[in-house]
């Protein structure tokens, strides 16, 4: 057992005092990040930002004072998760009163871009110049989310978060751990391993078929937040075929699956961007080790929390996750023994893992902030204008 | 000598769209086996020998015809429409099998995984699923028909083929490289699920196929729709 | 050693946190305007390609495109050409005319449909051919990418496609 006066897992919760000195940068930067919202006319709007800034930083001196990362970034991830449905339904029903993408908005160059399409449009690209996406390069008043932005804001959290933007980008990833964190027990407990790899099989078959086809494979027959989103209007058996199919997975993948098993099935045996960023996972100076002499005989808590069974016996020997692991923070919030910590690599392990983990939460809270506060405070706005 | 330079600028050109074309049955057969550079050498050899047969079946047929581009649009939907099904049942079959064993495993505790009931299945399977690819037309393929049919000859029709195809056959040494992937052992198990998610792809397209000659229904498809439609715009 | 290699390693998570804190202030307008530099484009499967040729038609123009051709055999979309239709406010009720389609100067196909004012109504194309290249197309909507009529902004969009 570590010692209690030197333990994290431990300590007592950081003082208030201090904790507050931690945030107030943090507080700051995202009050300068929500400027601009502020100045929009409209009491909703004002209100919609405060309000999300005020659930940002609160839940930042949470992470400060009790020196837990998973359960308050998993408080933020879910609110994201099913508020960003929200206020996207809401525009798409208040600019053409339906979820469908009509074949002319196509046509025009005006669907939004997803980052989920990046990997099918490598090969094209790189081959033909083209990007097989019915978009469009620049922003446009009537699709401000363009390819452009859209790469840009990929780039941006690859460099800061890697994988961890599994944990702290991703709406779609909160509708999948919202939907796992219902249940108080699982009731489907054996996994089979093997099925982690299995979003890398999706990868190369959507990136080989896209290629062959030049057709986005994953939007078109594959993505289960079709059902969430918008999909393409239904006008022939296929179109139908490829809306069932779209209901069909999300239900089972991001409903039932992670409700049984306490997991983010959808994530760990399904995605395809899960695997791509995988790619990144290593590129990040931030990851979480293991050190083995403090595991000693194994308890295996860590394993059996991690939401995406980034962890196993072979990857506790090595000391350290694997590349699916997104930087949730759980298994270091679950070891007793201070064996899981956060790490920045170059320094030695299990030294300053407090500090480690402060370097990673400013970078990642500040992503977070700005892109998933923005999305909350947009679905906020469009709530309390309803209620109002 | 003229023509034989045509043949191979045609199909060296050409190469991306080949090996985009036949990549997702290629790529993920070669990933799953076991082996190493000179069997994954071999399996290739094997895979390309038979597209050149399924291209050369159409170059007899196109100059037959004397057709620029062979057969009419019907029976080649039904064409595709079987190499199709054939696709999707052989990358299925090769997915699903139970896997076993290796008799020549290296080293104890090293397991080897095999594709296919016994060693003796790859060979053929190699060969068919590249006459099953060589069967869609491409498009560098119907400009390389157009050209072959032009000739006054089938030696010559053959011949533009085969130098088209050595010209194409270029763009697929770099699939070698999955060989020395296959150290990481999640990489057979990922070939595996790859064709089995392929599988179903080319099922599908083997569906679309027999819609488009007619052997499905539409009534269905129409009932399908209204009600998809009723439920979206509810 | 070890101390250099902790000292990148510090140095390089402080970059993060500025990355992080300054990306969003000028990233995303450098990327954008380095993206509209880059001969990138949207495939034409979307876009229709590029324009051919203007015939002059009475009190409009049609606009032919450049046919887009099927990529490969695993596409589902056949080769098009894309015919446009402009402005649609200026357009008779009823089309029926005469297009060439490659530019020989002799016309391909008789594309004919309705062209209510009625930004809402369901659209119905025909198209009959005169040559080879094109399909026939009897009281098609939107089928597909290849074979369908939509009305973008002011102009009728039509894609016929081609053998």
């Amino acid at each position: 057992m570590p010692d209690p006066a030197r333990s994290i897992a431990l300590a007592p919760p950081r003082g208030i005092g201090r904790s507050l000195l931690l945030t107030v940068p943090m507080a700051l930067f995202t009050l300068l990040l929500f400027t601009p919202v502020l100045r929009q006319p409209g009491w909703p709007v004002k209100l919609a930002a405060l309000a999300t800034w005020a659930f940002m930083i609160a839940l930042f001196l949470l992470m400060m004072r009790t020196r837990k990362t998973y359960r308050w970034r998993r408080i933020f991830f879910i609110t994201l998760g099913f508020l960003f449905p929200v206020g996207f339904i809401w525009d798409l029903v208040a600019l053409r009163s339906s979820m469908s993408i009509p074949m002319e908005r196509m046509l025009s160059g005006d669907t939004p871009f997803c980052f989920m399409v990046i990997p099918m449009t490598l090969i094209p690209a790189a081959l033909t110049k083209t990007i097989i996406f019915p978009g469009s390069i620049l922003p446009t008043p009537s699709n401000p989310h363009s390819i452009a932005m859209m790469v840009a804001l990929w780039l941006l959290a690859t460099v800061v978060l890697g994988k961890a933007w599994c944990s702290y980008g991703c709406f779609f990833g909160g509708l999948d751990e919202g939907f796992a964190s219902i249940a108080k027990k699982a009731r489907i407990r054996k996994i089979n391993p093997k099925w982690r790899l299995a979003p890398w099989a999706i990868l190369v078959a959507i990136v080989l078929l896209s290629a062959a086809t030049y057709e986005p494979i994953y939007c078109m027959w594959l993505c289960p937040f079709k059902a969430v989103t918008e999909f393409p209007e239904v006008r022939s058996a296929q179109t139908a075929f490829q809306f069932g199919i779209f209901i069909a997975l999300f239900l089972t993948l991001v409903v039932v699956l992670p409700f049984l098993t306490k997991r983010r099935t959808q994530c760990a045996f399904f995605c395809p961007f899960g695997a791509f960023q995988s790619i990144f996972s290593r590129t990040s100076v931030f990851d979480i080790r293991i050190d083995r002499e403090k595991c000693g005989a194994g308890c295996v808590l860590c394993q059996n929390n991690c939401p995406t069974l980034a962890i196993d016996q072979n990857s506790i020997q090595a000391g350290k996750t694997l590349t699916s692991c997104t930087r949730c923070g759980a298994c270091v919030d679950v070891c007793r023994k201070d064996a899981a910590v956060w790490h920045i690599k170059g320094t030695l392990l299990g030294v300053t893992p407090e500090r480690a983990r402060l370097l990673y939460l400013y970078a990642a809270w500040v992503f977070a902030s700005m892109f998933g506060g923005s999305i909350i405070a947009n679905s906020l706005q469009k709530l309390i204008g309803l209620v109002v | 000598m003229g023509g034989v330079a045509e043949a191979l600028a045609l199909g060296f050109g050409s190469g991306p769209v080949c090996i985009a074309s036949c990549g997702p049955v290629l790529l993920p057969w070669l990933g799953a086996e076991p082996r190493g550079l000179r069997t994954t050498g071999w399996l290739l050899t094997l895979f390309l020998g038979g597209r050149l047969g399924g291209y050369l079946a159409f170059a007899v047929v196109a100059w037959a015809a004397g057709l620029a581009i062979p057969v009419d649009l019907h029976t080649r939907t039904l064409v595709f429409g079987l190499a199709n099904f054939g696709l999707a049942a052989l990358l299925g079959f090769s997915a699903c099998v139970p896997r076993r064993r290796c008799a020549k495993a290296p080293g104890e505790g090293q397991t080897l995984y095999q594709v296919g009931p016994t060693e003796r299945f790859r060979p053929p399977a190699a060969v068919t699923l590249g006459f099953l690819t060589g069967l869609n037309l491409c498009p560098p393929f119907v400009t390389a028909g157009v050209r072959a049919a032009a000739t006054r000859s089938l030696p010559g029709a053959l011949a533009f083929f085969v130098f088209f195809f050595v010209g194409t056959a270029a763009w697929f040494l770099p699939s070698l490289a999955v060989s020395p992937l296959r150290r990481f052992s999640a990489v057979p198990v990922v070939a595996r699920m790859t064709m089995a998610a392929l599988a179903i792809y080319y099922a599908y397209l083997g569906v679309v196929c027999a819609a488009s000659w007619r052997l499905v229904p539409s009534r269905a498809g129409n009932l399908v729709i209204s009600i998809t439609r009723m439920v979206t715009h509810a | 050693m070890k101390r250099l290699t902790a000292i990148l390693g510090y140095g390089a998570a402080v970059l993060t946190i500025v990355v992080a804190v300054a990306g969003p202030l000028f990233w995303f307008g450098i990327f954008s305007r380095a993206a509209a530099k880059t001969p990138l484009r949207i495939d034409p499967m979307y876009t229709g390609g590029e324009p051919a040729r203007i015939i002059a038609g009475d009190g409009y123009q049609i606009a032919v495109y450049k046919p887009v051709l099927k990529r490969g055999p695993l596409s589902q979309t056949a080769s098009f050409v894309q015919i446009v239709w402009k402005p649609a406010s200026a357009l008779p009720p009823a089309i029926s005319d005469p297009v060439d389609l490659d530019g020989d100067g002799r016309p391909d196909c008789v594309v004919s449909f309705q062209a209510s004012r009625d930004p809402h109504a369901k659209l119905r194309v025909s198209v009959r051919p005169l040559t080879a290249l094109v399909q026939p197309m009897n009281e098609v909507g939107k089928d597909s990418f290849s074979s369908l009529i939509a009305r973008v902004n002011d102009t009728i969009l039509v894609r016929v496609p081609l053998r």
